[in-house]
């Protein structure tokens, strides 16, 4: 892998009082030999505080719009619910064509657009735009969250520190999760799920090397959030209990109901999404504003709960105060908020609306079956925190992240199991209903293949057992004289033979060569005497087969050992079995 | 790979750090400057839409209160002041699980604050969960207040024994008062309530001697003579009730039931038998009267009984026992002992009035479960007869 820095300005642009500074601080503290990886999980501390205190301004400015746009009392004036969205729709709109083109959108794809694609690089005048465009698309109640925005502002900040420190490529690349973690943990406070979903979304693969990194920056970013806004919980989470074991197949509806409520949400994305962009482009400054007067509508004809990113009504939700046909008239309206802020255009995150909407369709299960099974259940506040995973698992299809969100957020470990149950049975539904998660049908859209975990669950992935084969008749003793061996191997077909040396390793030699020694005279000589002194590479038999191919060619024969005793010959594998296997894996596909 | 690049960072690394440093408190500082203003922006308009949700609630207008309290929490999360209402109103207006979420949520921040558990107490009690209520009760009346911590905890011991008492649990009622007499300052007014509440409870010497420390306190307190007569009844103890009634009527004379008491205990008075420091010759004349009032009481039982019951003793038929119980056999029982009245002055028949009283007592009883509860005489010949019982035993 290439490494090079991407950007080299001139360090001698320093003077030589800073650089004379810096060495003596250096001799007293850390010394000059400071490691690269150690100074890159430092950086994530930095990049962590920076990303939590860019978040904080960003909830900030979220509420300051708020405040301004709809005003400060409960019920605003029709005036307001209907013309701020339009109004500011027109804005934003204006902002995204004419200064900030890439801030359109959620901001995951294009955290992972950048890691894979532009070597970790994120103009920082996206985290301006998105951080100015949102900000005034959510305060005014466009139907969209402040997490997936803040994850590409951290992504941002992080992306132009590296650059500013000239970081290798390489480092580069990794320094977008790490602040894509960072602004996610802030925002939603809670660091375990940021780690877990930019792992599972932004990473798309599990990569212990950066692990340590994306968690120091996920918990320093909550700790600035918590200093700034307080440790308070999103949600304040009722006494959720589970009343009975047959409650499951309740929880397991939730999970189809969700699954289609995902599909559903996801479709209507994917169906118009590509529709409205390939409109002409004088349309792109009515589309926002557009969405914004239907949900303003939305939100005139009784319905306000559905504006903005909803986190309070998700709150009441889970404290019994709708009804379950008021809850199920709210998510289905909120896909359709959602539906319409996200095709216009309109930047903003699907983080809260998924929330949203997988609390009120838990809610309104729960409230159906308390109507039709009142013995059952005692509060639909736990359907509702569940449904919040089940969409979570359905439409972004982040499974390990949505058991953890709910009982981070809930912190109450009791409702494990209805999480599992239900999650599972909407993660598996939506796969068969929606088999391309929405991430991987927004990047396809923008023309964009990218890696993701959901790719990898798929994948069947060959193992070096799939192309062993069995252990040669023949095992030459590495003691034995070069003649023995030769009388050994006289009658056999075999080209190649394996050598068990003493006391441990393994060697192999050709026939072409053992015939060699014996006209050279060295009959008597031992094989070990002869052979070379490097042992032979082994495998185990559940590595994966690519492992193979890195040893294929140094020997003609690797030997596949037990794990428990590396002596045990398990079998053998060369190169020719391993690119025959993957051969036959390719045709079988 | 260019290894120039990494070796060029961890050469200036100390300085990097040290500006990385430099910038995060420079904007630490430049963002608490921001938030703070935020906030305290924020707090404004939530101080008016709290002032204006305690507006609603006073006018009884509980629903929209409970907006003006959400959106003062919306900008000022975490004011107490501003969950304790949100929480009261939710509880008003039967939203318990909400309110039970917010008290709870405070509760844990300071689970020694006696409002918050007074809050929790009252929802504890709407729900009629007796063991939570009282907990909450018992945290609240031990724990800290803010203003005057006698006064409320007076108010919310008694507030305790009200829910108890409704929910029949007289025990712990009488436990929780029993704990209350002994912190009472010397004020009638609270022993008077506590006197009320210890005969709610059925704790009459209790209740009786609240009500004369009150009339300790207050000499003409029409209250605690009403109070202390009707105590002193229930206990049997009727020339008491009778000085206490007397008063209580002399000074409320509206007060009919007062005055119907006192009748029944002067009644009680003047026809027992066994009192002390009555005569022979008065025991004998009670005897008689309250011998043949019975007799008369079995007549006019069985005639709305449609019973008859025959002029004359049959012939020949011994009466029968006290084990009998209808009112043929009573009455038979009653012709039979009636020429024994002639033979009471004898001193050779010294079981013969306890006999007698026992027959006005079965009498009595047995009128007055099949022909309802007694009144005048009657009424006091029945109590009469359960005290001396009750004396016996």
């Amino acid at each position: 892998m290439s490494a090079s820095p991407i950007t080299a300005p001139s360090v001698s642009a320093r003077g030589g009082f800073a650089n004379a500074l810096a060495s003596r601080f250096a001799r007293l503290t850390l010394g000059t030999d400071f490691e690269e990886e150690r100074f890159f999980l430092i950086l994530s501390i930095f990049i962590g505080v920076f990303s939590g205190l860019a978040v904080v301004c960003f909830r900030v400015a979220i509420d300051w719009s708020r405040i301004a746009l709809l005003g400060p009392l409960p019920h605003p004036s029709a005036l307001r619910i209907i013309g701020a969205p339009t109004a500011v729709g027109l804005l934003v709109a204006i902002l995204v064509v004419h200064f900030f083109p890439a801030v359109r959108g959620s901001g995951v794809n294009q955290t992972k657009a950048a890691l894979y694609i532009f070597n970790g690089y994120i103009p920082f005048k996206n985290a301006v735009g998105k951080f100015i465009c949102s900000a005034l698309a959510i305060g005014s109640g466009q139907s969209l969250g402040p997490e997936d925005p803040s994850l590409q502002i951290g992504a941002s900040l992080a992306s132009a520190l590296g650059r500013r420190l000239e970081f290798s490529r390489e480092k580069l690349r990794l320094l977008a999760p790490v602040g894509a973690a960072a602004g996610l943990a802030a925002a939603f406070n809670a660091p375990i799920s940021a780690v877990l979903f930019v792992i599972e979304e932004v990473i798309g693969r599990w990569s212990a090397g950066i692990l340590g990194s994306v968690v120091l920056s996920a918990i320093s970013s909550v700790v600035v959030m918590r200093w700034f806004l307080g440790a308070d919980a999103i949600f304040r989470i009722p006494v959720t209990t589970f009343v009975h074991p047959g409650e499951l197949i309740a929880y397991a509806g939730l999970g189809v109901a969700g699954a289609f409520a995902a599909a559903i949400f996801s479709r209507s994305i994917g169906f118009f999404r590509p529709r409205l962009r390939a409109l002409p482009r004088w349309t792109q400054y009515f589309q926002p504003a557009a969405a914004g007067l239907l949900i303003g509508l939305i939100g005139w004809i009784g319905f306000p709960q559905v504006m903005g990113a909803g986190y309070e009504f998700m709150d009441q939700a889970m404290h019994d105060q709708f009804t379950w046909r008021m809850l199920a008239a709210l998510a289905g309206l909120k896909i359709l908020a959602t539906t319409l802020s996200f095709v216009s255009g309109t930047p903003g995150g699907m983080f809260a609306p998924t929330l949203f909407i997988g609390a009120m369709l838990g809610g309104a299960v729960g409230g159906i079956e308390r109507h039709f099974f009142p013995l059952l259940t005692v509060s639909t506040g736990t359907y509702a925190l569940v449904g919040m995973g089940v969409l979570f698992a359905a439409f972004l299809r982040a499974p390990m992240t949505s058991v953890f969100m709910v009982l981070e957020v809930s912190g109450n470990y009791s409702i494990i199991v209805p999480v599992i149950v239900a999650n599972t049975v909407a993660y598996v539904i939506s796969r068969s209903l929606q088999p391309i998660p929405i991430f991987d049908t927004l990047t396809r859209q923008d023309g964009l293949v990218l890696p993701s975990l959901e790719e990898q669950r798929d994948e069947h992935i060959l193992h070096v057992e799939d192309a062993m084969q069995p252990v040669p008749t023949t095992i030459l003793d590495g003691n034995s004289p070069v003649e023995m061996a030769e009388l050994r191997a006289r009658d056999l077909p075999d080209k190649v033979f394996l050598v068990r040396m003493a006391p441990s390793g393994w060697s192999c030699l050709t026939r072409n060569l053992l015939e060699r020694l014996i006209k050279e005279g060295k009959g008597a000589l031992t094989l070990a005497s002869v052979l070379p002194t490097k042992r032979l590479p082994y495998l185990y038999p559940d590595l994966p087969l690519d492992s193979a191919l890195r040893h294929v060619s140094e020997a003609e024969l690797i030997p596949v050992v037990n794990r428990a005793d590396l002596r045990m010959l398990e079998g053998v594998v060369t190169r020719n079995d391993v690119l025959t296997r993957y051969q036959a894996d390719a045709v079988a596909d | 790979m260019n290894p120039l690049a990494p070796r060029s960072t961890a050469r200036r690394t100390p300085l990097v750090l040290a500006v990385l440093t430099l910038i995060a408190i420079l904007a630490f500082a430049a963002v608490s400057r921001l938030v703070t203003r935020l906030k305290a922006n924020e707090k404004q308009i939530g101080w008016h839409a709290y002032e204006a949700g305690l507006i609603q609630a006073q006018a009884g207008h509980l629903e929209n209160a409970l907006d003006d309290f959400r959106a003062a929490l919306t900008y000022d999360r975490d004011n107490p002041k501003y969950q304790l209402s949100l929480a009261r109103a939710l509880r008003d207006t039967g939203r318990f699980n909400e309110a039970e979420a917010y008290l709870l949520h405070l509760w844990d921040a300071a689970p020694q604050d006696s409002t918050i558990n007074l809050a929790l107490a009252r929802l504890a009690a709407r729900r009629q969960s007796v063991e939570d209520a009282l907990r909450y009760y018992h945290n609240a009346i031990y724990g800290a207040w803010s203003s005057d911590p006698e006064n409320n905890r007076r108010n919310t011991r008694f507030e305790l024994i009200e829910f108890l008492l409704k929910q029949n649990a007289r025990p712990l009622a009488q436990a929780e008062l029993m704990a209350l007499v002994q912190v009472l300052p010397p004020d009638p007014a609270a022993h008077l309530m506590v006197a009320d509440l210890l005969r709610q409870t059925q704790d009459y010497e209790s209740a009786l001697a609240e009500y004369k420390m009150v009339l300790k306190l207050d000499h003409g307190n029409a209250a605690a003579l009403t109070g202390g007569g009707d105590s002193a009844f229930h206990l049997g103890r009727y020339r008491t009730a009778e000085k206490y009634l007397q008063q209580a009527v002399a000074l409320q004379p509206e007060n009919t039931q007062a005055r119907a008491q006192l009748q029944t205990a002067t009644l009680v008075l003047q026809s027992d038998p066994f009192l002390h420091r009555v005569s022979d010759a008065e025991r004998n004349r009670r005897i008689t009267a309250d011998f043949l009032h019975a007799g008369e009481r079995l007549k006019s039982c069985a005639q709305s009984q449609e019973i008859d019951l025959p002029a004359k003793p049959v012939a020949g038929t011994v009466p029968p026992g006290p084990s009998a119980n209808g009112l043929t056999s009573l009455w038979a029982r009653w012709q039979a002992a009636r020429p024994e009245l002639r033979r009471l002055s004898s001193p050779t028949n010294a079981d013969l009035p306890d006999a007698l009283m026992d027959l006005v007592q079965d009498i009595e009883q047995q009128t007055a479960q099949q022909c309802g509860e007694p009144t005048g005489l009657d009424l006091a010949l029945l109590l009469g007869a359960r005290d001396r019982e009750i004396a016996d035993q």
